[in-house]
């Protein structure tokens, strides 16, 4: 157990395990907000009260949702000072500032209408509302702009140079619109999107598959399915153009994404591998599946590889990614649940189109439900995984090829960050287990349809009866 | 240039002195309430509370958000050697912060709140207690090489001094707490926060003379910087201010009266802060970093003072809408919808 006197090693396991786990609620509340401002639109528009009862009901668990997330979110902040000095002081002068424009632009303006959204429906006129929901959305999602800025610098570091030991900026914008910042931000933005369509769809199934108000949540599916036919074919294309900005910038990180370790010259074509073992003392893989010529198409979408692929045995060990293994199978669980997604997708679009997702009809369709359900959670595996490949794949640097991530390591004692990464562990559990077990009572309890209507004196022709209580026996990790 | 680089580190130092300020007004009162919930008598009472700060808490609490962020990016020395310095501090900071954010949504939902209601008043004492030894921390100063990195060791901010700042800020907070109360609930409640905030204004002025009369003897920077012509009039007027606000603010509250409280115990908190912030300036680690040493590049700073510092107005102006949006008493003890 050498590592645990290891304060790099143990700082980035608290790292890696604090953006793990702060990653899933962010996912959900900039993709949800959008939903929301587009179910709040079509009430307003139509001024149908079902669509009314689907934004006061989904913003709820909004809310739940932004706790949790502030709560996980505070200590990613401060961990770059108590952990990572001397990043901080190196990269204070571009990171320090992106940092500071996300708490200012984004979530100042996400947090204070917030509270609008949500308890503001009686203070405010309905206008007002939808421009604080769409305000909310607007925050949340100037979010993912920021902290993928950020995050695509340290990827691929331009606009400046390092002067002993500091980067200096020579222009800011050439910083901010760095070569992976344009895809990166599209790549997570669709991903929030996607992810919370597929839990919002899967939700809603699950209350379809119940026969809790079908007629009322294949609403809120239909919304999630439309959306969805435009976001997950275009997730993959921007998917393959993040992979080829890889390629291209970082093949020392395409490389273990491949688990490649010869390099393949140009000209030539190359198999890619589905599964492998990649062993990093005999520097090869033990076994391996793979599909002949196919690479290339991958990459370049064609047979013969127009730039050399390079192996990771091309770098000294030092200067290279380990973790193979992870990077390797982290890319295609991602890359794979992508696929997945497009193809319930087109699924359910087919039975749309068969007439078989009507008010009516939607309760029969028990498979295409049961599907959705299993859905829900893949997209916050895919973001995770991504996230490990794009920074697990960016060692051992965390500026690439500018600031090791041996150098940027504060120097405290082992034990504190022992300590503080066991409390973390211990806290991060509780609040994952809190907020399933919290979530799911939300979703049982279901939407209350009796609550007043924004401008109508009268009470609603809707059902108002709550559906019937159905605990749920399945293990939680099912119920989400 | 050379101006620049003058001019440019004592803008950021007071916009982060603005940010800083902001934070420890509304989470002040925020964290306040939640270390008084502890105190609550019953559930609806607990509910109360709760809900008064439903609304609020987030954004709130996204001031020390943007102060880190602004520290980080305008004066990334400073930001480095004092977190790392404080790592203990910071961490309960950190973990009093998750404990009360999720207690919010958590209790709500839950039967039995027996949990969630320790997590959401023991997080804001964490947290207090936290910034307290951080504050504490800093005025005592830090360890730093040449470079101006941290070299001390980890319980360095730990001293009798430094307790004595951490409690005076919790009772501090639990006066503006009582306070912000008093504004916002009426009947019974706002007859024990009466009681409370008495308590906490002799807490915190015993605390307030401690400090006035202790930073000068134990720390020779302060005392060479108090006791200097003319400053020393300066330094002498604001003890003879913060008696004459924390009478007008007992006079008030044996009045009865429902606002006024809330406002002198801000202004107190303002005098405080213009005094720290004489002794310190301008440095930002005392006697050992000056806020010229650890400023960002200027270019740097003067990008920031266009994304960051253009937005202040319109910040301040969506936080006050949404306090005029739920302006008047807490009624109901439910929070969520």
């Amino acid at each position: 157990m050498e590592f645990l006197s290891d304060t790099v090693v143990l700082s980035r396991m608290q790292f890696a395990l604090t953006a793990i786990f702060h990653m899933l609620w962010p996912v959900l509340s900039t993709g949800m907000a959008i939903y929301l401002a587009i179910v709040e639109g079509i009430w307003l528009k139509t001024r149908n009260p079902d669509y009314y009862y689907h934004a006061r009901f989904w913003s709820k668990l909004y809310l739940l949702n932004f706790g949790v997330g502030v709560a996980t979110g505070i200590p990613m902040e401060f961990q770059f000072g108590t952990n990572w000095a001397p990043f901080s002081e190196a990269v204070g002068n571009f990171f320090g500032s992106v940092i500071g424009f996300e708490a200012s632009w984004a979530f100042m303006l996400e947090a204070a209408f917030l509270g609008i959204m949500v308890f503001g429906w009686e203070r405010v006129n309905p206008i007002i509302h939808f421009v604080s929901t769409i305000l909310v959305a607007v925050g949340a999602n100037l979010s993912t702009l920021w902290i993928l800025t950020a995050s695509s610098w340290m990827q691929t570091p331009t606009g400046g140079e390092m002067v002993n030991g500091k980067f200096v900026v020579h222009d800011y914008f050439q910083a901010i619109f760095n070569p992976f910042m344009a895809v990166s931000v599209s790549h997570m933005f669709i991903a929030t999107l996607e992810t919370s369509l597929f839990v919002i769809g899967g939700i809603s199934a699950w209350y379809i598959l119940n026969n809790r108000q079908p007629a009322f949540f294949s609403k809120a599916l239909k919304i999630a399915l439309a959306a969805a036919i435009a976001v997950a074919p275009l997730q993959i294309y921007i998917g393959h153009l993040s992979a080829e900005q890889v390629y291209y910038y970082q093949p020392s990180k395409l490389a273990a994404m491949e688990a490649q370790w010869d390099t393949i010259p140009a000209g030539q074509s190359a198999n890619w591998s589905i599964v492998a073992l990649p062993n990093e003392k005999t520097e090869k893989n033990d076994w391996e599946i793979a599909i002949p010529n196919a690479l290339g198409y991958l990459l370049e979408l064609k047979q013969q590889l127009s730039a050399p692929v390079r192996g990771l045995k091309e770098w000294k060990p030092e200067d290279r990614p380990h973790l193979v293994g992870l990077i390797y199978y982290s890319f295609r669980i991602m890359v794979g649940i992508g696929f997945l997604l497009a193809g319930l997708m087109l699924w359910s679009t087919l039975q749309w189109l068969r007439g078989k997702l009507s008010a009516e009809n939607i309760a029969q369709q028990r498979w295409l439900m049961r599907a959705w359900i299993f859905a829900a959670p893949l997209g916050y595996i895919a973001v995770d995984s991504g996230w490990i490949v794009r920074c697990v794949g960016r060692q051992p640097w965390t500026v690439y090829g500018l600031l090791r991530t041996a150098d940027s390591a504060s120097h405290v004692p082992a034990t504190n960050v022992l300590v503080s990464l066991t409390a973390f562990a211990v806290t991060y559990s509780i609040l994952f287990i809190g907020y399933l077990y919290f979530g799911s009572r939300i979703i049982r309890r279901g939407p209350r349809l009796d609550l007043p209507i924004p401008g109508v004196e009268t009470k609603p022709a809707v059902d108002t009866t709550p559906g019937e209580f159905v605990p749920d026996e399945r293990p939680v990790e099912a119920q989400q | 240039m050379e101006t620049l680089s003058y001019f440019l580190p004592q803008v950021w130092f007071g916009i982060l002195a603005l940010f800083l300020f902001l934070y420890v007004m509304l989470d002040g009162f925020d964290l306040g309430v939640g270390i008084l919930s502890l105190t609550a008598s019953t559930e609806e009472r607990r509910g109360i509370l709760m809900t008064s700060l439903s609304n609020v808490w987030d954004a709130n609490e996204t001031w020390l958000v943007l102060m880190g962020g602004g520290l980080f990016g305008a004066f990334p020395l400073a930001y480095a050697t004092i977190l790392n310095a404080l790592y203990i501090p910071i961490i309960l900071m950190v973990f009093g912060l998750i404990f009360r954010a999720v207690a919010f949504e958590f209790r709500e939902q839950a039967q039995r709140k027996l949990f969630w209601n320790f997590a959401f008043g023991a997080g804001s004492f964490l947290a207090a207690l936290g910034q307290g030894f951080a504050l504490g921390g800093v005025l005592k100063g830090i360890q730093v090489n040449e470079a101006g990195q941290f070299i001390g060791t980890t319980w360095d901010w730990l001293s009798w001094q430094t307790v004595l700042v951490a409690l005076t800020l919790i009772q501090g907070y639990v006066l503006i707490g009582s306070t912000y109360l008093i504004w916002k609930t009426t009947g019974e409640l706002q007859e024990t926060h009466y009681k409370t905030a008495k308590i906490a204004a002799v807490t915190t002025l015993i605390g307030a003379i401690l400090i006035t009369i202790g930073t000068p003897i134990f720390y020779e920077y302060a005392r060479e910087r108090l006791f200097h012509r003319p400053q020393v009039y300066i330094f002498a007027l604001i003890p003879l201010l913060g008696v004459l606000f924390i009478s007008l603010l007992i006079r008030s509250l044996f009045r009865k009266r429902e606002r006024a409280p809330f406002i002198w115990t801000i202004l107190l908190f303002l005098l405080t802060f213009v005094g720290l912030a004489m002794v310190v300036f301008p440095y930002i680690i005392p006697t050992q970093i000056t806020i010229y040493e650890a400023a960002a590049d200027p270019s740097a700073l003067v990008f920031m003072i266009i994304f960051i510092g253009a937005l202040i107005p319109v910040m301040l102006f969506y936080n006050i809408y949404q306090y005029i949006v739920f302006r008047g008493k807490v009624t109901g003890g439910h929070y969520g919808e």
